[in-house]
């Protein structure tokens, strides 16, 4: 890169700033918002929080069935993460061996990688309907149990791992099994973390999936009951916020733990769903 | 691979640390709330000089999920203090009564979690009189 | 499985049986959550079916009534191509911030942090913030507005109908410019530098570098970039159910709203089907399109 004379350099850097101000501004809104008192509409809006507290979250906690949508959210993103992660690497690994049809499966997965979740709906409730997954944690997790972008991160990283060693561990007698377990997967532990982490935010932000299949309160996940609880209350209380800090806390908490990784599984041709 | 080498730095790993801070946090919180979820509600009544006010009638008031619920009600002893066992929610409301003083203000009394064990650090006071 | 010296005993089958079992369980859930609809809601749209009723098949009658009757379609479809239509200016300007970022400069990571955060939240608690940020009475944006004299009375964003649309987009470029910037900066850090000391050396303004270099190097990325935004008119469905669902009128109603709501609540699922082949077919049309428009070729990020 060309050095910059320091007017260029500082005027980049004031860029910078207001555009990172202006991104930062809806965070702020909500979390003062979350933590001021009952009155929100009073004119003109304090820019800082009067009185700040943080009981707005201990009635969320409380007035709505927060624990029973928490504990939903938690149960689908887990059997989601877990059965992600495991079918993902088998068939990763599937595709990084010699077969006929490789190709086709190939071509296949590529596909289905252009066809939004959304565009499925009808069928897919109508299936779902069918096999009598209506209002379980397992419906709720089943379109999300495979997900192709990370087929193809754990594929590039069993291809990365050095074939020497794969064929020492076969001449050492190892199983196939135990090669996978032994060698190829302590050796893809940053595809294991992007997949854990894209699903977990994939399915942590799921609306639209548990929207249409759940009808049961008490089947419903956590962005289902921040509609509700909008709906309720439309925007008169500072609870609502509240709900939301909550809510969004910890897939920002995973994010920031995890960017790497996170980034790494967008950009191998990554899109929504 | 001994035991004490490949543990250390699994230990520092970001994945470890923030789970288990968390962890141990939510434990503690749950031991401290199972501690102190009694129920208890103590307080003092007052006339408008500060003197105590034995006998008055204190109510307490439930929030619901927009307006309040009157949940229980008990009366001050000689040292005009009160005390309610029963309360199980987390956002409540009291008032005292008594003959000839009219109502107490109403305190607010949020707390931390259903049932938290709390004493009033100011009494209620009932306004003086016209 | 008949032991040793039969079927399962040869060395080749009992792999390719391992690597069929090791497909799928992905084979599955893709062809029930992915092919198996599509192919379904081609069917369903040529047919009248409702839950209770036994399926008839009446032809192109539903894209007959989408096209003559339902003026709902063609509104969906008019605020779909303009949501479509914003993604540019939303990749224009992650593009911006990302050759601001891209370099050694001090704090770039931070600045990529803060400005990729809004990605992955939750697109309802997206919707609910942006929600009071419009707000009328309470909402910052009336209060900086007003406050700064631009406006005298506040401006209901998410109740007017000529504002609605735009007030969703904004909240969307707002979730989204982070996604394209971190695809772009993976772009740009892909492009050699020696490309560049070749053009400095030869005297090219960094005006040409830019258009010379950077951008048709740059082609497959924003490639990607732009398909996302297509697909993004799908996958807006939660942030404008929650915004606006669809209102004032159907001032912000597009076409995943319309097929919601046609299959969702009036259980109109075979109509709902054929809008959605309208749509998916209008996706494909698109990408094709931008396809060519990059270069012919530009699928092949998705294959490395």
């Amino acid at each position: 890169m060309s050095r910059q004379s320091p007017l260029a350099l500082s005027l980049r850097h004031l860029t910078l700033v207001v555009i990172s101000f202006a991104m930062l501004v809806p965070f702020y809104w909500v979390i003062k918002t979350a933590i001021t008192n009952e009155n929100i509409y009073a004119y003109p809006p304090g820019i800082l929080p009067r009185d700040p507290h943080l009981f707005n979250f201990v009635d969320v906690w409380y007035l709505i069935p927060f624990p029973r949508y928490l504990l939903n959210s938690i149960i689908v993103s887990a059997i989601a993460v877990i059965g992600n992660v495991v079918f993902n690497a088998m068939a990763g690994y599937a595709l990084t061996r010699q077969f006929t049809g490789r190709r086709a499966v190939l071509a296949l997965f590529l596909s289905c990688m252009l066809i939004p979740f959304q565009a499925t709906i009808i069928p897919a409730y109508l299936i779902t309907a069918k096999m009598g997954l209506l209002n379980t944690y397992f419906g709720l997790a089943f379109p999300m149990l495979s997900t192709i972008v990370c087929i193809f991160v754990f594929k590039a990283a069993f291809e990365a791992v050095p074939k020497s060693l794969i064929d020492a561990a076969r001449i050492d007698g190892l199983t196939e099994w135990r090669i996978i377990v032994r060698v190829l997967l302590p050796l893809s532990k940053p595809a294991i973390a992007t997949n854990v982490i894209l699903t977990f935010i994939w399915s942590w932000n799921n609306f639209l999936w548990p929207l249409l299949i759940t009808r049961d309160p008490n089947m419903q996940t956590l962005p289902l009951g921040l509609a509700r609880f909008l709906s309720y209350m439309e925007d008169t209380t500072g609870a609502l916020y509240a709900f939301a800090v909550m809510v969004l806390a910890p897939s920002i908490l995973v994010f920031l733990m995890a960017q790497k990784e996170f980034i790494r599984g967008l950009t191998s041709g990554a899109t929504k769903g | 691979m001994s035991g004490g080498s490949s543990l250390v730095p699994w230990l520092r790993s970001r994945w470890v640390i923030v789970p288990g801070a968390m962890i141990v946090f939510t434990l503690g919180w749950l031991a401290y709330v199972n501690s102190h979820n009694h129920g208890l509600v103590e307080g003092r009544v007052v006339d408008a000089t500060g003197k105590p006010v034995p006998g008055a009638a204190v109510q307490l008031f439930e929030r619901g999920f927009v307006t309040h619920q009157e949940r229980g009600r008990t009366t001050t002893d000689a040292e005009g203090v009160f005390r309610f066992t029963d309360n199980r929610s987390h956002s409540i409301q009291l008032e005292a009564e008594a003959p000839g003083l009219g109502r107490s203000n109403r305190h607010i009394l949020r707390l931390w979690f259903a049932a938290q064990d709390a004493k009033l650090a100011e009494p209620l006071r009932f306004p003086a009189p016209k | 499985m008949s032991g040793h010296g039969g079927w399962w005993g040869r060395r080749r089958n009992r792999q390719l049986a391992l690597i069929v079992c090791f497909l799928l369980p992905s084979l599955i859930v893709f062809f029930l959550y992915r092919l198996l609809p599509l192919g379904w809601n081609v069917i369903l749209s040529f047919q009248a079916w409702s839950p209770l009723k036994p399926a008839v098949w009446i032809g192109l009658e539903h894209y007959a009534e989408m096209w003559t009757y339902d003026d709902t379609f063609w509104i969906a479809l008019k605020n779909t191509l303009i949501f479509i239509a914003a993604s540019p200016l939303a990749i224009a300007a992650a593009l911006g911030v990302a050759l601001l970022v891209n370099s050694d400069l001090k704090g770039a990571t931070v600045y990529r942090t803060i400005v990729f955060l809004s990605y992955p939240l939750m697109a309802v608690a997206v919707g609910i913030i942006w929600r009071w940020m419009y707000d009328e009475r309470g909402g910052i944006i009336n209060f900086a507005l007003r406050s700064s004299g631009l406006i005298a009375k506040p401006i209901g964003f998410l109740q007017d109908f000529s504002w609605a649309l735009p007030s969703v987009i904004v909240a969307e470029v707002w979730q989204m410019i982070g996604f394209y910037m971190i695809i772009l900066l993976t772009g740009l850090q892909s492009i050699p530098q020696n490309l560049y000391e070749a053009a400095r050396i030869d005297g090219a303004p960094a005006v040409a570098r830019f258009f010379r270099i950077t951008l048709p190097m740059l082609r497959p990325s924003l490639f990607l970039c732009v398909v996302v935004g297509i697909l993004n008119s799908f996958s807006s469905f939660d942030l404008v159910y929650i915004m606006t669902n669809g209102g004032p009128g159907h001032a912000t109603e597009l076409l995943i709203t319309h097929i919601y709501k046609s299959a969702f609540e009036q259980t109109k699922f075979d109509y709902a089907a054929a809008l959605t082949v309208v749509q998916f077919a209008l996706l494909l049309l698109l990408t094709v399109a931008a396809n060519k428009g990059a270069g012919g070729n530009a699928g092949a990020v998705e294959r490395d």
